[in-house]
């Protein structure tokens, strides 16, 4: 079995985020374009004024989860390098929680991965988050991961 | 002699708003019988009976991959319960 190496980067970090090192480390002579998202703390919550937010994850799932992203998108797009971070601890408004960069020879390939790895991370990989408001606090509603199907049984002798 | 009772030591994960129900984040855990995720989340909800209710929107993980509630714990598993993600 061959095993391609990519370098690539998955990271939780406790300290704010440098997207220039990111875009950079992604960026190579033989691409073309280079997509990113960049993903910040809102300053509100269903029109409530949002204080501060609390990230937590479960960290050696969350980053098998990230390469498992990754993996996938070198799969389905003629990508070159990605790069997945995102921020756990204290947020205050304005600040990234997640980046994303995906580099790419040509732009269509590399806004269809950064999409797809936004959208992926949003739905699997376990991240969570508590909304600080002025009145209290709460954990943001998240969505479900696609449920796994139940382990096959055994098929009874006929 | 009794026979030796077969024990199952899995170490047991809760995050987020789990987490504050149960009161802890991480318990190491003696089965006595080989049991499934299913039955460990109904010893928890026994013993912290509000934890039943967020059944339905709970998944649980099985060594940092999503696990069927049927799936069967084995010696050294780290089972997680995890609600909704919210990451992003």
């Amino acid at each position: 079995m061959t095993t391609v190496l990519y370098d690539d980067i998955f990271q939780l970090v406790r300290e704010p985020i440098d997207p220039h090192s990111l875009i950079d480390h992604v960026r190579a002579p033989e691409d073309g374009a280079i997509v990113t998202f960049d993903g910040f703390v809102r300053n509100q919550s269903h029109n409530r004024p949002t204080l501060y937010l609390e990230y937590e994850a479960y960290e050696s799932m969350a980053l098998t989860k990230m390469r498992g992203i990754a993996a996938e998108l070198h799969e389905k797009y003629r990508i070159h390098r990605v790069a997945i971070v995102h921020r756990l601890g204290r947020l205050e408004i304005g600040e990234t929680s997640v980046f994303i960069a995906v580099s790419a020879p040509h732009r269509a390939d590399a806004f269809g991965a950064c999409r797809f790895a936004i959208d992926t991370l949003k739905r699997t990989v376990p991240i969570w988050k508590k909304e600080h408001f002025e009145d209290g606090a709460v954990w943001a509603d998240g969505e479900l991961p696609p449920a796994p199907v139940a382990t096959p049984r055994a098929k009874p002798a006929s | 002699m009794a026979p030796v009772s077969q024990t199952v030591r899995v170490k047991v994960l809760f995050f987020g708003r789990l987490k504050d129900v149960v009161g802890q984040s991480e318990e190491s855990l003696d089965l006595t019988e080989a049991s499934t995720i299913e039955q460990l989340f109904a010893l928890y909800s026994e013993r912290i009976p509000q934890l039943a209710k967020y059944r339905s929107s709970v998944f649980a993980s099985r060594n940092q991959e999503f696990a069927a509630w049927d799936a069967v714990l084995h010696p050294g598993d780290e089972v997680a319960f995890l609600p909704p993600v919210s990451g992003g």
